[in-house]
């Protein structure tokens, strides 16, 4: 069996036990889909017992999770209990908000990192400035950094929109733009401060390797050393961090998109987690473990293919 | 020395191109998000998005339904029930109430002439037989039978003209209509759970209609150009829901004028809302409570209505009340609130009293030991206070009752609790004592919060208190139609809870909205009905109000 298919192999059973687990978990938090309605006086005892029945909710968990397990393998996500619609429309109806976050946060904390990073490799005075920066941005907490940032240049200055993905009355490409800095801003510093450390570090490592000081004593000039030659190397194991990260990115939207109001998949997330909206928290988990598992399988794959000491012996 | 130009470059210049950017696209954001309120467009910031448009499905009265959808009847800013579809609300008095001789009622609805539904269709009685079958048919979801269960048969003399039959007599029948009625020329036949057409934009003969419903995002409504009332209504053109569930943002939202109306700001949020000039806070009295539970079957201690007693005269309400609410609500003594025309002001009171509280937790053989908490058979006097985590004003209030409970020698702890997972610790009775209100129906019932029979799950006395003759006395007023006769009964019922304070009632839950001091007929609302019951006679002006 090729690596690939190996690895794959290995995937299938993990996401069953994590589907299990999750399942579990949601179950086991108190309250359900129906507890909100205990509040309402004009909701009758009688009626959260008829709901619930309706709902299927009376069944053994062991059942439930069978039944739904079979049916999200065939592709059927269910009807989400808060709202009656297609578990799979909801979602996909609030993908391109995330995608479109997450992608330009991705590339913002990418281009920031490598600028940094190598600032910081190459320098001390910065090294310092940034590490201390770093430090800074990894332990800010995302809620708080968001509502700072709206307070600062929405409230105060006027420059940005506090919140949402577009103005109801704009609509065009510099209102797009606008809505996306505050939240995009929060999303890409706390991931730009670990990763400009990663890079750092590693473009340390490959400056002082002999291929450095052998183009060094070639002549070569030393920008042209830290860009094709130091950056080329360090770039490998850079690029697994992101990927990886990638999927915790998705994690960290879900704090950011509630305070922004932005209309993705992370704040259906906390809407259904409010709501124990079963059927949707469960395709949510079960989107982001695949993700999760994909893209680290994606990136042994990758870092197999690229880096031949990893191969086994024949 | 190294010398690196490209980034020397980009790092002297980013700064600038940054800022320089920033403003450009700044300019024309704020240009288009921060318009003034006005009569073309009002601009509301929402806590949720609604699961459902269709009233009949969910358990949350939306305000966005209340513009489109209307009900036979409404209720106002001093909850009194007023006719809207309906000609005139049926009583004993007016005819359009039977009590018949085999215990059963009939309700006569006389509807308003000239309703048409927003596809020109007309509104008649058959729209209102058709949901009291829909709901009475079984094969979907209605969030609540309440009422319809009791429904044996509708008749529809004239197009008007739709005449009840309950099997039982039913006291709140004005109100069984509030959310509306399903237009049969859309619905008959169908599965209502699955008609999204209809749920997600649903046909009203209110003063708007949905525009659009941006998922995630806003819904935007567009006022009809034919509503019943008159052309000259509504006097707003359009109006957009933001959806904002964080309460933070949606503060700050109102603040910096992109949000125009805010219903229901949290109370701890008022302070800083008060000092922006073109906002004006309204402020009605709501229709709940905030008090303390006591579990009798779970902490027996409670069992003893001089240790109850006793509790209430150790809570310093007005206290509470002037520091922590920044005297925003008022104390009450009971559940029904003094709006409602059942209230009853004369009950037993339980004013700070730590003597008194003493006194009755000696009597009761509650003895002080050295470390200063009460015991009885080695048993302290100590519970739990269970509470929801992140209402800052509760969190505050239940340690100062720890506070005040401690000065009378009882030892409460507090515990913060998620928002639903508390409902399902309460519903299970798992719980010694809860900080926690109960936002009443428009019906002053009280039989569901105190008949001895009503412990969950078949009602809420989660007090698991028992006392025969409020019990009866309860059961009595549900079967009583006259509302006169009723009202004695719930007031005897009020006096007869008060005398044995099964739970320690704090205050009233105001209720306060943000809206443009521009803004003209905004009145509140108390109730479930919500602030958006009169949408359709707001009008921004020039000046206040």
């Amino acid at each position: 069996m090729s690596f690939a298919a190996r690895r794959f192999a290995q995937a299938v059973p993990l996401l069953l036990i994590i589907s299990a687990l999750v399942f579990a978990l949601i179950h086991a938090a108190p309250g359900g889909p129906l507890s909100l309605y205990l509040e309402n006086p004009n909701v009758r005892p009688e009626d959260i017992e008829r709901l619930r029945r309706a709902m299927g909710l009376d069944r053994p968990l062991g059942v439930q999770y069978l039944a739904w397990l079979g049916a999200f393998v065939r592709g059927d996500w269910g009807y989400s209990y808060a709202d009656g619609r297609p578990v799979l429309d909801r979602m996909l109806e609030r993908l391109p908000a995330t995608l479109q976050l997450v992608a330009v946060a991705t590339v913002v904390a990418v281009i920031v990192s490598i600028a940094v990073g190598i600032l910081a490799a190459l320098r001390r005075g910065a090294d310092r400035a940034t590490s201390v920066l770093a430090v800074a941005g990894l332990s800010i907490p995302v809620f708080w950094f968001g509502l700072v940032l709206q307070l600062v240049f929405s409230n105060t200055l006027g420059w940005l929109p506090s919140s949402g993905r577009t103005s109801f009355s704009g609509g065009g490409i510099a209102d797009r733009v606008a809505h996306l800095i505050l939240p995009v801003t929060v999303l890409a510093v706390a991931h730009a401060a670990g990763w400009s450390r990663y890079l750092r570090g590693s473009m340390r490592l490959a400056l002082a390797q002999p291929f450095a000081n052998a183009a060094r004593a070639r002549g070569v000039g030393e920008s042209r050393i830290v860009l094709r030659h130091a950056l080329r190397h360090a770039l490998l194991p850079f690029a697994t961090v992101v990927l990886l990260d990638a999927s915790i990115m998705a994690s960290g939207a879900v704090v950011t998109e509630s305070v922004f109001a932005w209309p993705g998949l992370g704040s259906l997330f906390t809407e259904a987690l409010a709501k124990r909206d079963y059927t949707v928290l469960m395709a949510f988990l079960m989107c982001a473990s695949i993700a999760v598992v994909f893209l680290s399988f994606a990136a042994d794959v990758a870092v197999h293919a690229l880096d031949p000491r990893t191969r086994e012996d024949p | 020395m190294m010398v690196i130009p490209p980034f020397r470059l980009v790092s002297r210049f980013a700064p600038s191109i940054g800022m320089a950017a920033l403003l450009a696209l700044g300019g024309c954001a704020s240009e288009a998000g921060r318009a003034g309120a006005s009569n073309d467009l009002l601009v509301v910031g929402y806590d949720r998005e609604p699961d459902t448009m269709n009233r009949y499905a969910t358990h949350i009265l939306e305000d966005i339904q209340s513009c489109v959808v209307e009900g036979l009847v409404t209720s106002d800013e001093h909850m009194n029930i007023i006719p809207v579809l309906a000609a005139e609300i049926p009583t004993i008095a007016n005819g359009g109430v039977v009590v018949r001789r085999d215990g059963g009622m009939d309700v006569t609805w006389k509807l308003r002439p000239g309703v048409k539904w927003h596809d020109g269709t007309p509104h008649t009685s058959a729209d209102v037989k058709f949901t009291v079958d829909a709901i009475n048919k079984g094969d979907w979801k209605p969030e609540s039978t309440d009422g319809f269960d009791r429904i044996a048969s509708v008749d529809t003399p004239d197009s008007l003209t739709a005449v009840v039959h309950y099997k039982e007599v039913y006291a709140p029948y004005q109100m069984q209509f509030f959310r509306g009625t399903l237009p049969k020329h859309v619905l008959d036949g169908r599965d209502i759970d699955k008609a999204n057409d209809y749920n997600r934009s649903p046909l009203g003969t209110g003063p708007y209609r949905i525009a659009e419903w941006k998922t995630g995002e806003y819904v935007l409504l567009e006022k009809v150009n034919d509503y019943w009332r008159g052309p000259e209504y509504p006097k707003i053109d359009r109006v957009l829901f933001r959806f904002l569930a964080n309460t933070t943002t949606r503060v700050n939202q109102l603040k910096s004028g992109e949000v125009h109306v805010v219903a229901l700001v949290p109370w701890d949020k008022v302070r800083e809302l008060r000092s922006v000039p073109t906002l004006r806070l309204n402020q009605v009295l709501g229709n709940g409570y905030e008090h303390v539970t006591l579990n009798e079957r779970r902490f027996p201690a409670f069992q003893d209505v001089r240790v109850r007693r006793a509790l209430a005269h150790a809570i310093d309400r007005e206290l509470i009340v002037r520091t922590i609410l920044d005297s925003l609500v008022t104390t009450v003594d009971g559940a029904i609130q003094p709006l409602s025309w059942a209230y009853e002001p004369d009950v037993r009171k339980y004013p700070y009293d730590t003597a008194a509280a003493n006194r009755l937790l000696e009597d009761a053989g509650w003895k002080r030991g050295p470390d200063g908490v009460r015991a009885k058979d080695n048993q302290p006097l100590a519970f739990t206070i269970i509470t929801q985590a992140g209402f800052a004003i509760r969190e505050n209030v239940s340690q100062a009752i720890q506070r005040q409970f401690r000065d009378v020698g009882v030892n409460a702890s507090v515990r913060l609790v998620d928002g639903t997972s508390i409902s399902s610790l309460w519903f299970n009775g798992d719980f010694d004592a809860m900080l926690h209100w109960w936002q009443m129906g428009a019906d002053p019932e009280l039989t569901l919060f105190f008949a001895a029979d009503r412990i969950p799950p078949a009602g809420r006395n989660i007090n698991y208190f028992a006392d025969d003759s409020l019990t009866r006395v309860l059961y009595a007023s549900d079967r009583t139609v006259d509302q006169a006769k009723r009202a004695e009964l719930l007031k005897a019922a009020q006096r007869r809870v008060a005398e044995l304070v099964p739970e320690l009632p704090l205050y009233n839950t105001s209720k306060i909205d943000a809206v443009p001091v521009t803004l003209r007929n905004f009145k509140g609302n108390p109730t479930n009905a919500g602030p958006f019951w009169n949408v359709y006679e707001w009008e921004v002006g020039a000046g206040r109000r």
